[in-house]
C-alpha cells in the first residue's frame, strides 16, 4: 500500500468528509459485495503500486475475510496455492483498514459524489490522430492485417 | 452490453441469416426502417400486413387467451453520439474507416493511458436529457463496469451507474393513423453516458475450428481454436447514450413507435444520425406478460438483435404470443428470465442465454475521471438553444389545421419539416404546401433516391409556385411541369414561366379565338355534340388546351366553350 493510503488512514477524521463512503444503489444483498471492492485494491496494489482515491460500497462494518481464489478469478489472474496463502493475510490487512474507515460515523455528512473536487478537466471535440500507431499495432500479440486476433472464449460463465 | 456485441458480430456474418431471409422476402415481407425522407406512415403501411398476419400457428391457439393478459414492455436504447472524436480520447470516429486505424493508447486500453472527457459528450447528453423532460444531475460521475470480453480492451467499460446524468423524464408521441392513432406518453427512467466497445467479427474458419475442439486436443489444435475472433477497435471508446424507458409500453406497435420517436428526437436535436443499420441506434426490449388486473410484473425476457422498427414490433408480438401460449397451456413457469435473440429469417425469438442471477459487474467510480459538474447557467444556455422538438412541431401543425396523417408525415423527418416550415414562412398556403411536399415532391425524392436537402427546388420557389397557381398566372398542370423542372434543374418559377412562355391565358377574347378555331376545325364532332352527344365537351376542351399549349385558364375555357357549343343550337 502506498504512503498515501497510510496518510489517509492516519488522518481519517479530517479526510473522511471528503472521502465519503458512497452507497451504491444495489439493493439486493450481493454476496460478492465485499470482494467487488477489494479486488480493486488488489489490482492497484499489484499493477500500479498506486492507490487511487475512490469511494466504494461496504455496507456492513464487520467485514468478511477475503476469498482470495474468488478475487483472482474475478481479476482473471492465476495464483498458485502458495500465493493464495501468501496473499490472504495481506489482503486481510487492507480489508481491516477499510473496516476502520467504515467505522467512522458519517451520518450527519452529506455524501459527495466524487472524492476529488478539483476543476473538471474536459477536452474540446477536436480530432487528433495518434502518431505512433504503428508501434502500438506492432505490440499487439496477435495481429493479422487489419484485425487484432483474439481468443474466442475468455469467459467461464 | 456484452451480449449485444455478440449479436453485432452475428449480423456481420451474412451466411448465418441469409438463406432464411431470402425465403421471407419471397413472402413479401420486406420492410425498411425510416431512413432518409420516407414517411413513417408510409413505412408502416408496408409492415401492416405482416403484423396482421403473423407467420405462426401458435397465434390461433393463444388468441382466445391473449385478451386475458397484458404485456409489459420496457426498452433500453443505445444512441451513438455524432461527436467528431471519441468520448475519452481525440481519435476521430468515421463509420466505415479501415479497421484499427482510429486508435490510440487510451481507446486501446494500454497501461498508463488516462481518459479525458470530450466536452461535447456532456453537451449532447444534456440536450437529450432536457428534450426527454428529465431531471439533470448537476453532479454526476463515471463508473467502471467490469467484464471480460475481447472487444473491450481495458477489461471495463466506462459508464454511469448509480448517478446518471439525467433521470425521470417522458416522451410524447402520436401513433400512426392506420394503427388507430392516439397520443401516448411513455416514461423515461434514465439517460446515461458511456463508451462503446470495439467490433467483433467471426473469422471464416470458425465452424471448422470448433469441430476440432469437440475432441480431446493436441496442443497445436488448441492454438487454432484460440485464434478465432477478429477485433476492430475503431468503435471502442465512441460515446453512447443509454436511454432506459419505464415499462410503459403494452404492444409491439407502441414499442416500435417509441423507438421511432427517439430516433426522430435525436435527429431533430442533431446529436446522432440515429441510423439503425449502422448500429447508431440499438434497441434491447424487455417483455413480460401478466393477467389483466394483476399489479405484479411477470417474468421478463430480454430480446436482442432488433435492427429495425418493424423487427422491434414483430419480435415483441411474437414474444407476447409465445408467453401467452405457455400460460394457456399451464406452463407459465416455463417462462424464465433469459436473453432471447430475434431471428429475422424465421420470424421468431430463440433462447440465447439463460440468466443465472444478476451479472456481477463490480461497479465502482472511475478513478481516472473527475466528476461531471454542470452549472445551472450551462444547462439554461443549452435549454435555450434547443430546436423545436417533434412533439411541439406536431401540435403546431395540428393547430394549423392539417390532418393527423399530414402532421405525422411532415414532422417525421426533420429535414422535410424544415422545408415545409421554410415554405410556409414564405407565405405559401399551408394545405397546398403540405400537398405538394407529400405528393409530387415526396414521390420524386423516393424515385430518385434523394433526400429533400438534395433536390434543386428551394422552399422559396415552392412558395412562389403555389402563389403563381393560386393567383392564376399559371395553371395547375403547368405548375406541375415547372415543379419537375425545378426539382431536377433548379431555377426560379418566374424565370421558367418567362423562358418557356407559360403564362396562363386569362384573356376571354384570346380564349374565344382558340375555341372558335377548334369548333371550325371539327364540324363533325360539333354536329354530334349538338345532336346530343354532350360527352364530346371533354374532347373540345382537350383540343383547346392543346392549341393553347396548356396555357388556357381551365375555368374560362370551359365557360366559353360551353357557351359556344350551346349557343347556336
Amino acid at each position: 500500500m502506498g504512503s498515501k493510503a497510510l496518510l489517509m488512514l492516519k488522518g481519517v477524521s479530517s479526510i473522511a468528509p471528503k472521502n465519503q463512503i458512497f452507497n451504491f444503489n444495489c439493493k439486493s444483498s450481493r454476496s460478492s459485495n465485499s470482494s467487488f471492492s477489494f479486488s480493486k485494491v488488489v489490482i492497484n496494489h499489484d499493477k500500479n503500486n498506486k492507490v487511487r482515491r475512490c469511494s466504494t460500497t461496504i455496507t456492513q462494518s464487520s467485514l468478511e475475510p477475503p476469498n482470495v481464489s474468488r478475487l483472482a478469478e474475478t481479476a482473471r489472474i492465476s495464483l498458485t496455492p502458495n500465493e493464495v496463502e501468501e496473499f490472504a493475510p495481506k489482503i486481510r490487512q487492507v480489508i481491516d483498514w477499510f473496516g476502520q474507515l467504515q467505522d467512522v460515523d458519517l451520518h450527519s455528512i452529506e455524501p459527495s459524489i466524487r472524492a476529488d473536487t478539483e476543476d473538471s478537466n474536459l477536452r474540446d471535440d477536436i480530432p487528433e490522430t495518434f502518431e505512433n500507431r504503428e508501434s502500438m499495432i506492432a505490440a499487439v500479440p496477435s495481429y493479422e492485417e487489419p484485425y487484432i486476433k483474439v481468443p474466442k472464449v475468455l469467459n467461464k460463465e | 452490453m456484452m451480449a449485444s456485441t455478440i449479436f453485432r458480430s452475428i449480423q456481420n456474418h451474412p451466411l448465418l441469416l441469409y438463406p432464411t431471409a431470402l425465403f421471407r422476402r419471397k413472402n413479401g415481407v420486406f420492410y425498411c426502417t425510416m431512413k432518409s425522407t420516407e414517411a413513417q406512415t408510409a413505412t408502416q403501411e408496408k409492415q401492416k400486413p405482416q403484423i396482421k398476419n403473423p407467420p405462426r400457428t401458435q397465434t390461433k391457439t393463444s388468441d382466445k387467451f391473449s385478451k386475458d393478459y397484458e404485456a409489459v414492455i420496457g426498452i433500453e436504447t443505445h444512441v451513438q453520439l455524432n461527436t467528431l472524436t471519441k468520448a475519452f480520447c481525440g481519435c476521430p470516429y468515421n463509420y466505415g474507416s479501415p479497421p484499427n486505424t482510429s486508435v490510440c493508447p487510451i481507446c486501446m486500453g494500454l497501461p498508463g493511458a488516462l481518459p479525458v472527457l470530450n466536452s461535447k459528450v456532456i453537451e449532447l447528453a444534456v440536450k437529450v436529457g432536457l428534450a426527454l423532460n428529465s431531471k439533470l444531475s448537476l453532479n454526476s460521475k463515471f463508473d467502471r463496469k467490469q467484464y471480460f470480453y475481447p472487444d473491450l480492451p481495458k477489461g471495463y467499460q466506462i459508464s454511469q451507474f448509480d448517478v446518471p446524468i439525467a433521470s425521470g423524464g417522458y416522451i410524447d408521441l402520436d401513433l400512426p393513423v392506420e394503427f388507430g392513432g392516439g397520443h401516448r406518453r411513455f416514461g423515461i427512467t434514465r439517460v446515461h453516458m458511456e463508451e462503446d466497445a470495439g467490433k467483433l467479427l467471426h473469422s471464416e474458419n470458425e465452424s471448422y475450428s470448433q469441430e476440432i475442439t469437440a475432441s480431446p486436443l493436441p496442443k497445436y489444435c488448441l492454438l487454432i481454436w484460440l485464434i478465432l475472433l477478429q477485433v476492430d477497435l475503431n468503435r471502442a471508446g465512441v460515446p453512447l447514450l443509454e436511454i432506459v424507458s419505464e415499462p410503459d409500453m403494452r404492444t409491439g406497435i407502441e414499442a416500435a413507435e417509441y423507438a421511432a420517436e427517439l430516433q426522430r428526437l435525436v435527429r431533430y436535436l442533431g446529436v446522432s444520425n440515429g441510423n439503425m443499420q449502422e448500429g447508431s441506434l440499438r434497441c434491447d426490449v424487455n417483455v413480460s406478460i401478466r393477467p389483466i388486473g394483476q399489479a405484479q410484473f411477470g417474468t421478463k425476457v430480454e430480446i436482442k438483435n432488433l435492427n429495425s422498427f418493424s423487427s422491434v414490433s414483430r419480435a415483441i408480438d411474437f414474444e407476447i404470443s409465445r408467453q401467452v401460449l405457455l400460460h394457456s397451456q399451464g406452463q407459465g413457469d416455463q417462462i424464465t428470465q433469459e436473453t432471447r435473440l430475434w431471428e429475422e429469417g424465421a420470424q421468431k425469438t430463440v433462447t440465447m442465454r439463460k440468466k443465472e442471477g444478476l451479472a456481477d459487474y463490480r461497479y465502482f467510480p472511475e478513478p481516472d475521471l473527475p466528476g461531471v459538474i454542470l452549472t445551472k447557467e450551462y444547462v439554461n444556455s443549452i435549454r435555450d438553444s434547443l430546436p423545436e422538438l417533434p412533439e411541439v412541431k406536431r401540435r403546431r401543425y395540428e393547430k394549423m389545421g392539417l390532418s393527423m396523417q399530414d402532421v405525422l408525415f411532415l414532422a417525421n423527418d426533420v429535414n422535410v419539416a424544415e422545408f415545409f416550415d421554410a415554405t410556409i414562412a414564405k407565405g405559401a398556403d399551408v394545405k397546398l404546401a403540405a400537398n405538394w411536399i407529400m405528393g409530387d415532391i415526396a414521390a420524386y425524392i423516393k424515385n430518385e433516391k434523394l433526400t429533400i436537402n438534395e433536390i434543386k427546388l428551394i422552399p422559396q420557389e415552392l412558395a412562389e409556385l403555389i402563389a403563381s397557381i393560386k393567383g392564376g398566372t399559371i395553371s395547375g398542370k403547368i405548375g406541375k411541369e415547372i415543379l419537375f423542372e425545378l426539382l431536377a434543374k433548379g431555377g426560379t418559377v418566374k424565370g421558367l414561366i418567362k423562358e418557356k412562355d407559360l403564362v396562363q391565358i386569362v384573356d376571354p377574347m384570346e380564349i374565344e379565338k382558340i375555341v372558335d378555331k377548334v369548333l371550325s376545325e371539327n364540324p363533325k364532332q360539333l354536329e354530334q355534340y349538338r345532336g346530343g352527344k354532350t360527352k364530346l365537351q371533354g374532347y373540345f376542351a382537350g383540343q383547346v388546351m392543346k392549341l393553347s399549349k396548356g396555357k388556357a385558364n381551365p375555368g374560362l375555357l370551359n365557360k366559353i366553350l360551353l357557351e359556344k357549343l350551346n349557343a347556336q343550337s
